[in-house]
């Protein structure tokens, strides 16, 4: 009777709210509600009562709109009602319309159809065995099951045929549902295990061809049903008398949980995965306290219930893997945690080297939080926050709602992992090479400004980062990444012009001629290529045509250290002036002054020249250019850029 | 006129079903006196009592349970004291 009470209670609250216009408040009861119910009578209330406002659900709390169309052989009206609600919970409305039984190829394909009227941001496909391989069955059955490989192949070619076809006329995004893998079979489940041609086997085969069907068609997605069926049952997945009757193609007690995986399949077409998880240490990444407990009383490593905390480690490293960003942000001292990761080594899956950033010590959180945000640029909203105390997750979720909080059950630490796996933060269609490497780029910078926080003096920070720079010439670097950044190097471009292969070659050939290109490396990472400067002799000076540098790698001296080689490199071909050149533009204002900066004085320009072009000059026989004294050179002996030319000049 | 005979949770359940006041709930209230009521809120009313109730339909028996009365009697015929 309590909970009936309660439950009648937040169903009020939620009307009310919503006749407040208080949105996000009656979307938190509705959450409330599902989470302590799971009436179907409250699911249907909940839904109600979100169409009925959908407007102010998405104007006030900007959830995305997506008008949906479903596709389908079976029954699923009974189950619209979860969708809805299940949608507005992961911030979607849903504007549903279900098709027609069986008409699904018209449907898709023809230009008048009520689903090309209806004009999706999203068409659901939901088929059964019949339509996507009615043939399967028969074919399973029959002797040796000959036929059974060919009509798997044919069901794929269908599907990705349609699906092909359908894209080419619409760019709603696709959701293709997997297929239920029968488990009541003639061949009984010692024959479905082990005969490759029982039903069983071939729709585990045929619905690895439906998902590589989704993975080549832009903008779809797999929905693999069966992984639900499994994971809650498949005895009781299906309703067979429902499924008989009526066309329902699962038991009502599953619809939460259906509708749960679709939003959370649908929902990466239109989201970008989180990127950053922040972990607090004690009784969440390992078990105790250590200012308490002490580097050999934190529980962590193989037996239990250090294995919980052993288990979440090992989840960490491997989101890490795939290019998730990890730090810690703890309430600490941090000697104690490298004394910890020190000597627990052997029992922790993670090092110290795992994290991008660490945040050790008393301040607050939020603030450790935002301080992450601006180091990474990346949104708060990219952020998930894991930590065991309730007051911490409290202080994060008020003051910083963007940020993703997973409460840390302390006292049942084996289901963390699970806790972190039903949210729907890093799920991603595609891991690209981009996505791990990020990883270290990431943490590269985020060291460069623990660095520069800790230095004393900007030249104490940049001596200690030990940049060495490499000068190549641009053949024997790739060349097209030295025409990549003529192509798309804006501020730092003293004349940006957007020169081609052939053109970079050509300044190898002239008299005195230079296509430089500088790599930069530091003590935290390799930056690659990310400069380039063309140079040329005329009489007895030489003419800088174009300098630039990669954004990224601006205010560390080596824009200077290029300039050094280019001067150094002319002295050597005779020449005694070198003139540089600065057009500018909207972007390049950053080194407008560079030339002034190093010691050069403004010049008449040289016949021919662009009008708005502004001419400096440096006297090679008065001074030197020298590279900063924090940079080491590599390769100024080696870059016989133009030896040969030189010789001729 | 207040309709004693529903019970009420029958009677909620029905109202978030149908998308109508609990009072409108009656004995009465029928597949053809409810526009709302059609086939698959029919099937999704099925559903739901059989969620809440802990009983299984005769899906024979289902498409002749047209009025709240009939659904009612069911329910008891089931052994389910409302």
């Amino acid at each position: 009777m309590q909970a009936d009470s309660k439950r009648n209670e937040l169903r009020q609250c939620i009307k009310d709210a919503l006749a407040n216009r208080d949105a996000s408040t009656a979307v938190q009861l509705a959450r409330d509600l599902l989470t302590a119910s799971s009436k179907a009578s409250d699911v249907l209330y909940c839904a109600n009562c979100f169409a009925s406002e959908a407007e102010t659900l998405v104007k006030q709390i900007g959830l995305k709109r997506l008008r949906t169309y479903l596709v389908r052989s079976v029954t699923l009206e009974p189950v619209l009602p979860y969708l809805s609600t299940e949608a507005v919970l992961s911030g979607f409305v849903l504007d549903l319309q279900a098709g027609g039984y069986g008409s699904y190829v018209s449907e898709l394909l023809q230009p008048e159809s009520e689903l090309a009227r209806f004009q999706p941001d999203l068409v659901l496909i939901a088929l059964d065995l019949e339509e996507v391989a009615g043939r399967l069955p028969a074919l399973c059955g029959e002797g040796t099951g000959a036929g059974v490989e060919a009509e798997i192949q044919e069901a794929a070619a269908r599907m990705q045929q349609l699906l092909k076809s359908f894209r080419e006329r619409s760019s709603a995004r696709l959701l293709l549902h997997g297929l239920v893998i029968p488990d009541i079979t003639p061949s009984g489940e010692v024959g479905d295990a082990n005969l490759p041609q029982s039903l069983m086997n071939a729709v585990l085969r045929l619905n690895q061809r439906l998902a590589e069907v989704c993975r080549a068609t832009p903008d779809c997605v797999f929905f693999d049903v069966d992984r639900l069926a499994a994971r809650h049952g498949r005895a009781r997945w299906c309703d067979r008398r429902m499924f008989l009757a009526s066309r329902l193609p699962l038991a009502a007690e599953f619809f939460p949980a259906y509708a749960r995986g679709l939003v959370r399949s649908f929902a990466t077409l239109f989201r970008a995965p989180r990127k950053v998880l922040c972990t607090d240490l004690d009784n969440t990444l390992w078990g105790g306290i250590l200012g308490e407990d002490g580097a050999d009383g934190i529980m962590t490593g193989s037996a239990f219930p250090g294995n919980c905390f052993l288990e979440y480690q090992r989840y960490l490293k491997q989101l890490s893997q795939r290019g998730i960003l990890l730090a810690v942000v703890s309430k600490n001292n941090p000697a104690d945690v490298q004394e910890a990761f020190q000597t627990r080594a052997a029992d922790l899956a993670l090092s110290l080297d795992d994290f991008v950033a660490l945040r050790i010590g008393w301040g607050e959180k939020a603030d450790a939080l935002r301080e992450l945000s601006q180091e990474l640029s990346l949104g708060l909203d990219s952020f998930v926050f894991v930590d065991d105390n309730p007051v911490e997750c409290e202080a994060i979720r008020t003051q910083l709602p963007e940020v993703a909080v997973v409460e840390a059950p302390a006292a049942e630490p084996w289901r963390l992992v699970e806790l972190l796996s039903e949210r729907p933060f890093f799920d991603a269609t595609q891991i690209t090479d981009d996505d791990v490497n990020r990883l270290q780029e990431y943490k590269a910078q985020a060291q460069r400004v623990d660095l520069a926080r800790s230095a004393g003096s900007r030249e104490e920070f940049l001596a200690s980062m030990e940049i060495v720079c490499t000068f190549q010439s641009a053949l024997q670097a790739p060349l097209p990444r030295a025409v990549q950044l003529l192509a798309k190097t804006n501020q730092f471009n003293l004349t940006t012009r957007r020169r081609s292969a052939a053109e970079v070659e050509q300044f190898l050939a002239a008299p005195g001629g230079q296509a430089v290109v500088v790599r930069v490396r530091d003590r935290f990472g390799d930056a690659g290529v990310v400069g380039l400067a063309l140079a040329s002799n005329r009489g007895d000076a030489c003419f800088i045509d174009s300098l630039l540098l990669s954004c990224r790698v601006i205010g560390r001296g080596v824009e200077t250290a290029l300039l050094a080689c280019i001067a150094e490199q002319a002295v050597r071909t005779g020449a005694k002036r070198l003139v540089g050149e600065f057009i500018a533009t909207k972007k390049n204002t950053p080194c407008a002054t560079f030339y002034p900066d190093h010691g050069f004085v403004r010049c008449a320009a040289p016949e021919a020249a662009a009008t708005d072009a502004m001419f400096y000059e440096f006297d090679l026989t008065a001074a030197t250019l020298s590279s900063p004294e924090w940079i080491t050179m590599e390769g100024t002996e080696q870059h016989e850029l133009s030896a040969s030319t030189a010789l001729i000049a | 006129m207040n309709s004693p005979q529903v019970p009420p949770s029958l009677r909620e359940l029905l109202s978030d079903v149908f998308e109508i006041s609990p009072e409108e709930v009656t004995p009465e209230l029928s597949t053809t006196t409810l526009d709302n009521w059609d086939s698959f809120r029919h099937l999704q009313a099925v559903l739901a009592i059989e969620g809440e109730y802990g009983v299984q339909f005769d899906p024979q028996r289902v498409p002749e349970l047209t009025t709240v009365a009939l659904l009612q009697a069911e329910l008891e015929k089931k052994g389910v004291s409302l």
